[in-house]
């Protein structure tokens, strides 16, 4: 801007300067034209009346400046002297145009270059009485000329004039660009502005005010996003078709075990397992994949989608989900259902076993009876364990449909000591109950099975003539009730495992000791059914005490 | 053009990541084939043993390229050449895990190696190699340090195992040939070791620009 306020100074200077230059030079010109011709003039006719009055002598006599001329024609046109060239060497001046002109109207004049002295020369020509014409010329500058002798004043005018519009220049355009310097960008107002600007400060007000809401829009959009991927429980990651990771969550950085990431990386530094980098691959050759992949015991789940972008892939989102937990509940179901059918097996091969044996004949008569027994005794136990597994299933699945109740654990435990008397008395093993009467509620039948089982696993494991103590109570504010025995014990490392279905710590005897295995799970299943918590110490041979807490 | 360069460096970077991860599989597999021999682990030891020379010089060719097409200077320079160092360390991390499966097939069906603390050592190899990847992948060079350093606790293990194996011929609890074919995982685990030291110093080397030699070189003059 100010360059052009300055060119365009400069410009109107120029321009003003040479046309006034040639302007004045083209007046002050013909003023001094007409000027010279009225002193030529003049001096002519003093002249003349010299020539006159005193003849050639007078000529001779003149001082003249170098470039005044004066010569004496005769009447016929030949030179009679001339000052300023050789007379003799003179051509006829018959010919010329003042000459003529002062003969007709007895004085004339003209204007011409001179063929003598090359030059611009201004001829003034006078009749005398005598006939002949004295004539008076002058040498000036052509217009030309004129112009250039002022060259050195317009120039060093020029350069003033260049010196003042830098100046000048500078000054006005900073006053005409300091307001719109002055114009805040951020929040343009016009108090000292132009108001040619309007429309542009206008203009610039709304879109700043666009802007502004877009950009809380798109902030507000980013927050939402965040929130939602933050608050996902499932790891989420975007990247793009180089790998470089660009949008990821915490629940991804904590299922791959990765630390904080930095700026443009890989996504591969987030996790380098086998499955992981294939699945990157994978979903980058456009393909959907889902793996599984284990890290540091976590077992995650692996979805990869590419992400096409107007028929390009531009990248993939990867979701990756814990499955540990699926994973280890599918193991248990698979070994669950592998349990349930050999357990059921076994009884059944002996059942088929002696019956074909029965049938064929071949047993004696007075053995028929103990193979009965057997097939009895065996299809009891498969009675017991579908009863068992239908128990648990019904327990798993948590049904409403039982009536809950105030039940005193402590007269429970008495219904089933007495229950069991027959079957401890059997071994010599003394089971007593003690502590205070305690009511919880709950479901008899389910609390009865409870503390039947546990009983039941006191008597199994206990040693011949040992004891078992039902006992019940409040403590800490939480009823209890507990069944301590003398027995074997379970040793540490089975502590554990105990409750799992089909759990035994001692395999090779279980069939010596019956039971199906799922005592203890049941136990468990129906202290979780009242939200009760079942705790084991136990001593390896001095004997095992379960306490079931409400 | 220094864009193409920059994707370039990022793939050499992924390249390398990749060949890592090939490297701690080897390696773990290698190790389990020790304690579960399974013969077709093994076989898998060698399959990505191939995968890791193949790598090997992908990332080489790659380098090769970005030195000559780009020129690179400084830290750029440094990358590059630790990473054709870091290669040839992966290599052999690789050709050692191949070598361990290899011994691990003789020593199947005896358990001297349940008799030894090899396991043990097999695990902090494992986390050597593991970490000194994960430094260079995080530029992390405290991680690197931290390797360097427990370098030593690799090389006491070997100690030991020798001092062990040798107390069980001497007990005449083991035949000769086992023993031999353990001491010689036991060294191949300590050069792991070794290895995996290297690709820490070289981590090192490329954020700091001074490699520990030269460092210990300086502090000594």
């Amino acid at each position: 801007m100010r360059k052009k306020i300055f060119k365009g100074m400069l410009l109107i200077s120029l321009i003003t300067l040479l046309v006034s230059a040639v302007v004045i030079t083209v007046v002050q010109y013909s003023i001094f034209s007409k000027d010279m011709e009225k002193e030529l003039k003049a001096e002519a006719e003093f002249i003349g009346a010299g020539v006159e009055a005193m003849g050639q002598e007078y000529l001779e006599s003149l001082e003249l400046t170098s470039d005044r001329r004066v010569t004496w024609i005769n009447s016929d046109g030949s030179v009679i002297f001339d000052t300023a060239a050789d007379t003799e060497a003179m051509e006829d001046h018959a010919d010329r145009e003042e000459f003529i002109e002062a003969l007709e109207k007895g004085e004339g004049h003209a204007e011409r270059k001179s063929e003598t002295l090359s030059r611009r020369t201004v001829y003034y020509a006078k009749l005398l009485d005598d006939g002949t014409v004295i004539r008076v010329s002058n040498i000036r500058g052509t217009p030309q000329m004129a112009m250039l002798n002022t060259v050195v004043p317009v120039v060093a005018v020029l350069v003033g004039v260049l010196i003042l519009s830098i100046v000048l220049s500078s000054a006005i355009s900073d006053r005409i660009t300091r307001p719109i310097n002055l114009i805040d960008l951020n929040s343009p107002s016009l108090d000292r502005g132009y108001e040619e600007l309007e429309p542009l400060v206008g203009k610039i007000n709304r879109q700043n005010k666009m802007i502004e809401s877009q950009i809380e829009d798109m902030s507000r959009q980013r927050q939402e996003f965040m929130t939602i991927t933050e608050n996902m429980v499932e790891g989420f990651l975007v990247i793009d078709n180089k790998m470089e990771l660009l949008t990821y969550n915490r629940a991804a950085l904590s299922l791959l075990g990765a630390s904080e990431p930095g700026k443009n990386v890989s996504v591969l530094t987030l996790n380098r397992k086998e499955e992981f980098i294939s699945a990157v691959e994978e979903a980058l050759d456009g393909c959907h994949t889902i793996k599984n992949m284990e890290n540091s015991g976590i077992c995650c789940q692996i979805i990869a989608n590419p992400v096409y972008n107007s028929d390009k892939l531009s990248g993939a989102v990867i979701v990756i989900m814990d499955v540990t937990e699926k994973e280890r509940l599918d193991s248990m179901r698979r070994e669950f259902t592998s349990n349930v059918s050999h357990e059921l097996r076994t009884p059944l091969t002996s059942i088929f076993g002696m019956s074909e044996l029965i049938m064929s004949g071949t047993v004696p008569e007075k053995d028929v009876l103990d193979f009965a027994k057997s097939i009895h005794d065996e299809t009891g136990r498969m009675i017991q364990l579908v009863n068992d597994i239908l128990r648990l299933s019904q327990l798993d699945e948590n049904k409403n449909n039982y009536q809950t109740e105030q039940v005193d654990l402590n007269a429970l435990g008495r219904v089933v000591a007495e229950r069991l008397k027959l079957t401890a008395g059997d071994r010599g093993i003394d089971i007593s109950v003690t502590g205070e009467p305690v009511e919880v509620n709950g479901v008899y039948t389910i609390l009865e099975e409870l503390v039947y089982n546990l009983c039941d696993n006191a008597i199994k494991y206990n040693i011949d003539g040992g004891k078992v103590v039902i006992d019940t109570g409040v403590k800490d504010g939480q009823p209890y009730v507990s069944v301590e025995d003398t027995g074997i014990g379970i040793p540490k490392e089975h502590l554990s495992r105990v409750f799992e279905r089909f759990y035994r710590v001692d395999k090779s005897h279980s069939k010596k000791i019956g039971g199906t295995g799922l005592g203890l799970s049941i136990v468990k299943h129906a202290a979780a059914f009242h939200g009760a918590k079942v705790s084991v110490q136990s001593t390896v041979g001095k004997g095992t005490k379960m306490t079931v807490t409400f | 053009m220094r864009l193409k360069f920059d994707e370039q460096l990022e793939t050499l970077n992924v390249e390398l990541i990749k060949m890592g991860a090939l490297c701690e599989e080897a390696i773990s597999m290698a190790l389990k084939s020790l304690s579960e021999s399974d013969p077709s682990l093994i076989e898998k030891v060698f399959t990505t043993d191939g995968e890791i020379d193949r790598k090997e010089r992908e990332i080489e060719a790659l380098c090769m390229r970005l030195l000559l097409q780009q020129q690179p200077v400084a830290r750029d320079l440094r990358q590059i050449s630790s990473a054709l160092k870091m290669i040839s360390d992966m290599e052999r991390i690789g050709d050692q895990a191949s070598d361990i499966a290899e011994i691990s097939t003789y020593l199947m069906g005896t358990d001297v190696e349940k008799q030894t603390k090899i396991e043990k050592m097999a695990a902090e190899a494992i986390k050597m190699v593991t970490e000194s990847i994960d430094s260079y992948v995080k530029h992390d060079i405290e991680l690197a340090r931290k390797v360097i350093e427990y370098d030593d606790v690799v090389d006491n293990y070997f100690i030991e195992i020798k001092r062990e194996i040798v107390e069980l011929i001497a007990k005449g609890e083991t035949n000769g040939e086992d023993s031999i074919d353990l001491l010689m995982i036991a060294k191949y685990l300590e050069r792991i070791g070794d290895h995996a030291t290297n690709i820490a110093e070289w981590v090192e080397y490329s954020i700091t620009g001074v490699h520990k030699d030269e460092g210990d070189q300086e502090k000594r003059d």
